[in-house]
């Protein structure tokens, strides 16, 4: 699902350095948009996130040294209100969906292999095990320490529900793209593949996570 | 997704405007903007157009589609069509709403204009429900929604996505040992 809603995520990070800062407030805005509207938790956009703080903060010195009352100044500040809405929007879905799936985001961080990017910013990752951590004691604290010796740990893992990855959602095609086909509903749930439709013409689609298998996989027509 | 916040996406979007003060070329992080020279039609986003106005310092010219005569064209096209027709833009609704409301002096028959723009946000918004009902109805996959825009969307998404996994979820207990045994999200 990453995958697909973020398809601008690694082949770009090349290109950061010339990166212009209207297309960096851009990128901001499609990884607001990607992490609010899906199911789980996103690789982390840090190197978008510090970029904008940097210009945020660039903006804001120049802005101290304008004397009051300048026309100019009440524009920039408006601007950065709004990225700053932003950015802290983007930030809080973040840290909402760690505390909401906390114990799967850190077996995922845990089970990652060497060079693969982290789901967490580091300062996410203080996060997610400082939560784990207070959520144990205060668990601890308020029952489980009152509980018969057997019964006195839970597991996080199985406790805490993990992101419902077969949601359905909507999606928007950016641009056309060839020998992508999307497999009608089966009954065969077991193992699940992403699998969309993707066409320059297609603006919005509903989508299904879809079974893989020998069935036919029903193509989009395209108008 | 909050309707305020496709608001505030909406408030992106570009505008003419005509300034009756002067100001140099204002670089902003998103892009220049300006210069700025009384009578002279500039190009602006819409959140500082709106701010602009609010303090009378311009006059906002209505984009082209905010006409009456399109706006007919484009109602009568919506209702003989089945499938959703192309909008003048894709945040047409919000920008209807924040320009009538705050420069409805600079928008000839804004009257006119506001009931053009209802009555083909209420046919495309039937249109949805019908088309999400046959989807549920037919248990589809997947559909093609050419042209819908960001709020029309939103004014479905919660309800329908949760509907639809909700049905998946009954469906797929249905069949014995599908579930995996782990408590999941819904």
């Amino acid at each position: 699902m990453s995958d697909a809603l973020s398809d601008d995520g690694s082949h770009e990070d090349s290109q950061e350095d010339v990166m212009t800062p209207a297309e960096l407030i851009v990128k901001l805005e499609e990884a607001w948009l990607n992490e609010k509207f899906s199911p789980e938790l996103m690789e982390n956009r840090s190197e978008v996130v510090e970029c904008v703080m940097e210009q945020l903060t660039h903006m804001e010195a120049n802005l101290q040294r304008v004397k009051k009352g300048d026309a100019k100044a009440s524009i920039h500040r408006m601007e950065i209100d709004r990225i700053r809405f932003v950015l802290s929007s983007y930030l809080r879905s973040r840290l909402q969906k760690i505390e909401k799936f906390f114990p799967h985001v850190l077996e995922r961080e845990k089970s990652r292999g060497e060079g693969e990017p982290s789901l967490l910013s580091p300062e996410e990752f203080a996060f997610a095990k400082e939560y784990l951590a207070n959520t144990e004691t205060y668990l601890k604290a308020v029952a489980l320490k009152r509980m018969p010796p057997n019964l006195q740990t839970v597991d996080m893992i199985k406790a805490v529900p993990q992101p419902y990855l077969d949601s359905f959602v909507f999606l928007r095609v950016k641009e056309r793209q060839e020998n992508i086909l999307v497999e009608p509903e089966t009954d065969d749930q077991r193992e699940f593949v992403w699998s969309c439709a993707v066409d320059l013409n297609v603006e919005v689609c509903v989508l299904v996570w879809m079974a893989p298998g020998d069935h036919e996989p029903a193509e989009i027509t395209r108008p | 997704m909050d309707p305020a916040e496709v608001e505030f996406l909406s408030e992106k979007e570009i505008v003419k405007i005509i300034p009756n003060f002067s100001l140099d070329k204002i670089y902003l992080i998103g892009g220049d903007l300006g210069p700025f020279n009384p009578g002279l039609p500039v190009e602006v986003p819409v959140w500082l157009a709106l701010n602009l106005k609010q303090r009378q310092k311009c006059r906002i010219v209505p984009p082209e589609w905010m006409d009456v005569e399109k706006l007919e064209e484009i109602r009568e096209l919506e209702r003989k069509e089945g499938t959703f027709a192309p909008v003048p833009s894709p945040y047409y609704m919000e920008l209807t709403k924040l320009l009538l409301n705050h420069a409805s002096d600079n928008i000839p028959k804004a009257d006119e204009i506001r009931t053009l723009v209802k009555d083909i946000w209420d046919t495309r918004i039937a249109k949805l429900r019908l088309s999400a009902d046959s989807f549920i109805n037919q248990q589809e996959a997947h559909a093609k929604l050419d042209n819908l825009t960001l709020m029309e969307i939103n004014t479905i998404r919660s309800f329908f996505l949760d509907s639809l996994n909700f049905m998946y979820k009954l469906r797929s207990n249905m069949q014995p040992a599908s579930s995996k045994g782990k408590a999941m999200d819904y």
